[in-house]
């Protein structure tokens, strides 16, 4: 086995070395991140590794805070009549007593850079080419090791993007790479590790291996995320409760109904966050905004699908004239019944009642409950975006998640999926109900059904 | 203490106990799994085998691998239940097509207690294989309700889910029941066979057919339709005079009985054993090849979240050189002496706001300081003539680094009085307050006077 490629990355402080190393690492919990100057104090590594073999360690850095000193006391290490490189006179300074005083923090960056093979060179793109950068440059070149500025934040407004471009050229360094680590671009690793691999020829191998695992595992990470939607989906279509006709009972049903959907979402948002890496304590009380903001509205307030563009108008009137029609066979007796179903339908859970079935639960003093269309399309909706949002998310992305309206019609308005129509007659599929079967081969084939239509969309 | 794994796993058993763990993890939330997880990364090896170490591991620990063992021992007694039934239904079969000899054997009835039931379950089979969607059957189904039932504890309950769940993957249910089921009845109608001989050869029996409504033509025709396979195979079949023969009433049924027991013996090979032993090689076959071809479904989430645990695609290395107890600090002071006039200087302002402002005639602009040159020319002069008031423009969108600060105390041990001006934000934009705030912070602890206000008032006339 060979030795892992080193990388050390580099910067002035506050320019998101850690949220870098956050997103290259996928781990939202390493080092930490603040507004504050001199956060990160120390050099810590993290390894990447593919099918068990380590390929690459990165290592974060202090920030270079007092680079026009340091290069004016690099300057001066060198004795009258001696001629020094770059390497040396690094080596230099590293031995004499500053390098544990004044500029300790960096001569560690120094140090670290000496030991790696190259650095990554981190930019806050919106700020101004300063004076002191392009010296923090002439202090890094002095170690003799290839360096790749990466341009962070350049997602954000403001950003200086040209003005960065234009100075690094006239300092030599051609190749840059934009990586923003909050919100890294599709296809920002392979670019940031290609751009690697033309700087440091040797490691290509390595670095290929590593871009083609990390996208292997992207595309099988949405594939299970999916996956876990189509369990969601399917739970919830199956799912079914069945309480004796009486208002009171009927809606503390409906409560512990909605209770158990809304249960099982967020159980899904649980498992898609955890299949993403994010830590559910990171994204949950004020981060994810499952418990506040759009997230927090009610599954099953109206006012919620009316607002994602869920037509619920035709659920309500089908519920309201079924209601209306069963009270009327059983000879108008229970004329809360109508009522009841009608604000059933408005508040989401319809009493879905196949008609068989309601006359015979009717006759008994037993009603169906199950949950409406609109609810499921809602959710497939809620999850698709949030799996959408997971996928394209940096691990230094401390910000609550948010979502838009979502735009595709074909869930708003257009007919189920067959597979979710089957799940309304099997209630033995959801691990909702009571004596679940869920090793059910047809429910296999119907989450398999599910999946694909999730992939197709 | 843990047992040695038990060594006669195969395969299908060890992926039956990884389906068996990861379903009780689904259905009972995760198990402490570290030790396990580290026993299987030191095994080593690919993903597929890491999984699988690990699930053998919680497997034994949680006494898994004894209830499949139990229940492998309980599937071999049932087996060998099953097949001595088989062997008595078939000898049963036999007896009661030939009866005991006091009267001749009607040849039809006889063939019909030999073959009808199997060829009714046969049928069954087949319309199965080609019409049910469920793999498991009902069979499958019939026996994933009685292990629920017979299941002792909560650990062992997912064993017959997990064998469903593992055998759905290439439908192979079908194939493993096909294989119970043809090879039981190729016992039940081998045993018959061998009964039959033993009868023929040992009782004298005479063969008769009998009917009201149907013609003679339709039993010699059925007859040696029948006869014409096994007949390929050397079994001898009546000729249509013996035939008509048998079917009179008191007729001779010396002449015939050879060739009819040669008949019964050769339909019930060609049309019971046969059709039975070709469907049970053939399932057998289809079984071998789809166990062999039996993987974990590394696309499932669980196994997605167990990848990230046992070939981590990060880990963290820890801190490599460590913080210091403190760091550099920059700090400020005053030269009292001789200093005289005021200045306003800048620190590393972008090109977006004008600078300077407006300045009265005592005021001297030393500019905005950016690079080495201009730092080190500037604190010469300052040096050399000491300003009695300096103003320090900043702007508090940069952060407050060591290197900035370090300035601003060195400038301020130049002039006799030195406050920091830190400008408001350039129209349209906001100050980050959390920034501000370090630089207030920053500020303090060098010491020095700061305002966002303007100081230039204080440079002109020396109080606010």
């Amino acid at each position: 086995m060979t030795e892992a490629l080193k990388l050390a990355v580099v910067g002035h402080t506050n320019v998101g070395k850690t949220s870098l190393l956050r997103t290259l690492t996928r781990d939202a919990g390493f080092g930490e991140v603040s507004h504050r100057p001199s956060t990160t104090r120390h050099v810590e590594g993290a390894r990447l590794s593919v099918d068990g073999e380590a390929l690459l360690e990165l290592y974060d850095t202090p920030g270079l805070e007092d680079a026009i000193a340091l290069l004016d006391y690099l300057e001066r290490v060198e004795r009258p009549g001696e001629r020094l490189d770059g390497p040396a006179r690094t080596a230099r300074f590293l031995d004499g007593s500053e390098a544990r005083q004044r500029f300790e923090q960096e001569a560690k960056v120094l140090r670290q850079l000496l030991a790696s093979d190259a650095g990554l060179y981190v930019i806050d793109a919106r700020e101004p080419v300063l004076a002191k950068y392009k010296d923090e440059l002439a202090v890094l070149a002095g170690c003799g090791k290839p360096l790749l500025p990466v341009l962070n934040f350049v997602a954000q407004p403001g950003h200086r993007e040209e003005e960065w471009r234009q100075a690094l050229a006239r300092l030599g360094l051609h190749a840059l790479v934009r990586f923003d680590s909050v919100a890294p671009p599709v296809d920002g690793e392979r670019r940031l590790y290609e751009s690697l691999a033309l700087l440091l020829e040797q490691a290509r191998p390595k670095l290929q291996r590593l871009i083609e695992d990390h996208e292997a595992q992207a595309a099988a990470r949405l594939v299970s995320g999916q996956r876990l939607i189509a369990e969601l989906l399917v739970d919830v279509a199956a799912c079914r409760r069945s309480v004796a006709a009486q208002p009171e009972l009927e809606r503390g049903a409906i409560r512990e109904l909605h209770d158990a959907v809304r249960g099982r979402e967020q159980r899904c948002v649980e498992s898609l966050l955890r299949l993403y890496a994010f830590r559910k304590e990171q994204a949950a009380a004020s981060d994810l905004p499952l418990l506040d903001g759009r997230w927090g509205d009610d599954l099953f307030n109206p006012e919620t699908l009316k607002q994602l563009g869920v037509k619920i108008g035709s659920g309500m009137a089908a519920g309201a004239a079924a209601g209306a029609g069963v009270d009327l066979m059983v000879g108008g007796i229970t004329l809360g019944a109508a009522a009841l179903l009608g604000a059933l339908a408005g508040g989401g859970a319809q009493t879905a009642r196949h008609y068989g079935n309601r006359l015979l639960g009717k006759l008994k003093g037993q009603r169906e409950l199950s949950v409406d269309d609109a609810v499921l399309r809602l959710l497939a909706l809620r999850q698709r975006q949030l799996l959408a949002v997971l996928a394209t998310r940096g691990h230094a992305a401390t910000e609550a998640i948010r979502l838009a309206t979502p735009q595709d019609q074909g869930w708003r308005e257009g007919k189920l999926p067959d597979a979710l129509q089957r799940c309304r007659a099997h209630p033995e599929w959801s691990s909702l109900n009571p004596g679940a079967r869920l090793q059910d081969g047809e429910r296999q084939a119907a989450l398999d059904e599910l999946q694909a239509e999730l992939r197709q969309s | 203490m843990i047992a040695r794994p038990a060594p006669d796993l195969d395969t299908l058993d060890r992926l039956w106990l990884t389906e068996a763990v990861r379903l009780r993890e689904e259905h009972a939330g995760p198990l402490d799994d570290d030790e396990a997880n580290r026993q299987a990364r030191a095994q080593g090896g690919d993903l597929p085998v890491l999984i699988e170490q690990r699930a053998l591991w919680l497997a034994r620990r949680d006494g898994l691998v004894e209830a499949l063992l139990h229940w492998r021992q309980g599937a071999r007694l049932g087996g060998f239940a099953l097949a001595l039934l088989a062997v008595f239904t078939g000898a049963g079969l036999a007896f009661a097509a030939l009866g005991d000899g006091q009267r001749p054997v009607n040849v039809f009835w006889a063939l019909g207690s030999l073959l009808g039931l199997n060829l009714l379950t046969l049928l069954g089979w087949l319309l199965g294989l080609l019409f049910a969607g469920d793999s498991g059957g009902a069979l499958g189904r019939l026996w994933l309700w009685l292990s629920e039932k017979l299941a002792r504890d909560a650990r062992a309950a997912q064993l017959a889910p997990a064998l469903l769940s593992v055998l759905h993957q290439h439908r192979l249910g079908r194939w493993l029941l096909g294989v119970g089921v043809h090879g039981l009845w190729l016992l039940a109608m081998g045993s018959a066979l061998l009964t039959l001989l033993a009868l023929l050869a040992t009782r004298r029996y005479g063969f008769v057919w009998e009917t009201t409504i149907l013609g003679e033509s339709a039993f010699v025709g059925l007859t040696q339709a029948l006869g014409a396979l096994p007949a390929l195979l050397g079994f001898s079949v009546p000729d249509a005079g013996q035939i008509r023969a048998s079917g009179a009433l008191g007729g001779d049924l010396e002449g015939a009985r050879q060739l009819w027991a040669g008949w019964l013996v050769g339909v019930l090979l060609i049309y019971g054993l046969l059709p039975r032993l070709l469907l049970a090689g053939f399932s057998l076959w289809r079984w071998r090849r789809g166990r062999a071809a039996l993987k974990l479904d590394l696309s499932l989430p669980a196994y997605r979240l167990l990848r990230e645990r046992l070939q981590p695609p990060s880990e963290r290395l820890g801190i490599s050189d460590a913080a210091p107890a403190q760091l550099h600090a920059p700090s400020a002071g005053a030269q009292l002496e001789g200093s005289a006039g005021a200045v306003l200087v800048a620190i590393e302002l972008d090109g977006s706001r004008p600078w300077p402002p407006a300045l009265s005639k005592g005021i001297a602009d030393a500019g905005i300081l950016d690079d080495r040159e201009g730092r080190r020319r500037l604190l010469d002069q300052l040096t050399r003539f000491p300003p009695a008031r300096l103003a320090i423009a900043c702007d508090p969108r940069r952060s407050p680094d060591r290197g900035t600060l370090a300035l601003i105390g060195e400038l301020s041990r130049c002039a006799a009085a030195t406050r920091v001006w830190l400008l408001q934000a350039p129209p349209g934009e906001a100050l980050d307050s959390a920034r501000l705030d370090d630089w207030h912070q920053a500020l303090d602890s060098l010491g020095l006077p700061h305002s966002t206000t303007t100081p230039l008032g204080w440079l002109e006339s020396g109080h606010d």
